[in-house]
């Protein structure tokens, strides 16, 4: 009988015994049966009649049950149902003497996988035990690959969904064009960074896709070849409103041939307005460079040229509006570099306690010399103690250096500074008054703005960047204060800085 | 100018006085008579005084259009219509100020005759005038 055996429920007797029920109501053949088995390696329980048999076999998950027919109270039968009923996976196996072929199909109709005549050898016992726990453990198999396989079909539901979730939520529109050219994808994102409000199918979308990305689409789908590439275009949906760029790439079958097109939808618009914004910028800087260049450039032209000949006072004048014209240039050059560092926050800070009066003390000396020129005078009103802040000595040595110049240059003959510091909960306040030229209501708007001066018959003559309140706003903003400016034309300015106050010290 | 006698009077308008000071002096000696302004409300004061042959005006003075708006109120005049006007400018197509006067239709919508590039070259300046009178 060995050469029958399952090889696999042979294996599985080595290190598992598997859990068998006797219902019998026949006392020994219960006990002979029970000292078989076990010393085959079966775990063996048994019953003596069929209530019991029902109560064991329904309460515990028994691999096997042999069930006798023939039972005084139940019929086994009834007992075979029961259990079935409850614990569908035990493979049961119907003994009995009075085997006729009704019983058999009905027991097979009610379940059981087997019947054993009796009287049985206890190799004819075995050899279908045998079989049934080998039908036991495939039961046991197909059901647990039937759980990993609705586990699965679970987890791909899931994925999908939140696939498609992910999708619709990001910002970029995802379409895919199948190789019929029918839309067969697409996320809510195509509609707004195409601005198209309504498409009441795909194929309306379709029609309302611009030229560009179709004629992209075309590429691929037009080609006898699979097009391995991917191309990009920029498309103004919206003129100086919405910009986008669209990518498309080719989606292969598993063979290589073309299954269709994915196109990615980017608003790029964003990226548009801020290079136009450097474009303006450096077309101003470009202009603000070549001017200085011409000036100087026409006096060389002048000096060198024979035939105009002009007098030695002449030519020493032009040579030295030349170096005036160079210097302002090689402040221009600085004051474009610090922005750009300030920028670019590459600039090396090194925070420290600054003692902002001795700062602005130091700064009005560098400046009397100028101001005694045009007998403009200083007065600094400062507290005795001044809170302090913490930031970049140089940063704010430049900031009022920018700004107490400015104070001079565009101050009247014997007109005044004054300085005075105060401070409130926040911040140190610094309000610088001069007696100048004041300004008009619409420069005091442009007053920030790069390469911006005020332009009128008072600041003739007064050489400057344009970049020195540019600078001071970025200092100041960097450090998170804020400045304001309050002015009378022809009177004279107020600026008035505020420098957060550190609260740790 | 070879075809005529008489000498002609430039108005000259740059709010930089080291270019306005250099085309002067340029212009003075191929003999040309030259008047200066330093802004486009001076410009047009001097324009309406001398009622020059020619006017050259500088593009970006109080404001980036100065150039412009004095080249439309010079034009609007009875003497602005025959004379040429030209904007002196170092914007250009390089530096992204995006206009030009090179068809008829450019012309008529700035207003001016031709757009001069500094550095002025003067040799340019004097056959540009020549191609105008000559037409």
């Amino acid at each position: 009988m060995k050469d029958v055996k399952e090889h696999n429920a042979e294996k599985m007797l080595k290190d598992y015994s598997p859990r068998v029920l006797i219902v019998d109501d026949e006392k020994g053949l219960r006990i002979g049966t029970q000292r078989l088995l076990e010393m085959e390696g079966y775990y063996v329980e048994t019953a003596e009649n069929g209530t019991q048999g029902i109560d064991m076999g329904t309460k515990n998950d028994f691999d096997l049950a042999v069930i006798d027919l023939k039972m005084p109270d139940i019929d086994g039968l009834q007992v075979l149902s029961e259990i079935k009923n409850v614990r569908p996976n035990t493979v049961c196996l119907i003994a009995t003497a009075y085997a006729s072929y009704d019983t058999a199909i009905e027991s097979t109709r009610l379940g059981a996988y087997g019947y054993i005549p009796k009287p049985f050898t206890p190799d004819e016992l075995l050899y279908n035990l045998q079989k049934a726990y080998a039908q036991r453990l495939l039961i046991l198999e197909s059901e647990q690959l039937k759980k990993e396989r609705e586990a699965n079909l679970l987890e791909l539901a899931n994925e999908r969904s939140r696939l498609s979730t992910i999708i619709n939520l990001i910002g970029d529109g995802v379409l895919v064009i199948n190789k019929q050219g029918e839309v067969v994808y697409r996320n809510n994102s195509v509609f707004h960074n195409l601005n198209i409000v309504e498409a009441k199918d795909n194929k309306e979308l379709l029609s309302k896709l611009p030229d560009k990305i179709i004629d992209l689409i075309n590429n691929y789908l037009g080609s006898d070849e699979l097009i391995k590439k991917s191309y990009s275009t920029q498309i103004e949906i919206i003129q100086n409103e919405l910009f986008i760029e669209a990518i498309t790439s080719p989606v292969p079958n598993p063979d290589g041939s073309l299954a269709g097109v994915a196109v990615v939808i980017r608003n790029i618009t964003e990226l548009k307005k801020i290079e136009l914004i450097k474009n303006q910028f450096v077309s101003m800087v470009a202009h603000e460079l070549k001017t200085p260049v011409a000036a100087v450039l026409g006096f060389l032209k002048i000096i060198i040229d024979k035939n105009l000949k002009i007098s030695e006072d002449q030519q020493n004048d032009f040579v030295s509006r030349s170096i005036v014209r160079l210097r302002s240039l090689l402040d221009l050059v600085n004051d474009l570099l610090d922005i750009s560092r300030m920028e670019l926050k590459t600039k090396q800070r090194e925070i420290v306690t600054l003692d902002i009066k001795e700062i602005i003390k130091s700064t009005v000396e560098l400046l009397e010399i100028e101001a005694q020129k045009r007998s403009i005078s200083f007065s600094l009103v400062m507290e005795e103690s001044v809170p302090v802040i913490k930031a970049d000595h140089n940063e704010i040595t430049r900031l009022f250096t920018n700004i107490l110049s400015n104070a001079v240059k565009y101050n009247k003959e014997e007109g005044s500074i004054s300085i005075i510091t105060g401070s409130n909960e926040n911040y140190l306040i610094v309000k610088v008054i001069d007696t100048g030229i004041g300004l008009k209501e619409e420069d005091k708007e442009k007053l920030f703005q790069e390469f911006y001066r005020v332009k009128n018959e008072h600041t003739r003559g007064i050489s400057g960047t344009g970049l020195g309140l540019t600078i001071v706003k970025q200092i100041v903003d960097s450090y998170h204060g804020k400045i304001e400016v309050e002015s009378q034309y022809g009177k004279g300015t107020t600026f008035t800085i505020y420098l957060p106050i550190n609260n740790n010290n | 100018m070879q075809h005529s006698d008489k000498i002609k009077t430039i108005l000259l308008v740059d709010d930089d006085i080291d270019l306005l000071e250099q085309n002067k002096l340029l212009m003075e000696s191929k003999g040309f008579n030259v008047v200066t302004a330093e802004s486009g409300k001076e410009g047009f004061e001097v324009f309406n005084k001398i009622k020059p042959d020619v006017a050259i005006i500088d593009l970006i003075m109080e404001e980036y259009d100065s150039g412009f708006v004095l080249c439309h109120r010079i034009k609007k005049t009875e003497h602005g219509k025959k004379i040429p006007v030209f904007i002196l400018t170092s914007a250009t197509y390089d530096t992204g100020f995006k206009f030009s006067s090179e068809t008829k239709e450019e012309r008529e919508w700035i207003k001016c005759d031709g757009i001069l590039h500094k550095p002025v070259v003067v040799d340019e300046l004097i056959s540009k005038l020549e191609n105008y009178f000559d037409e």
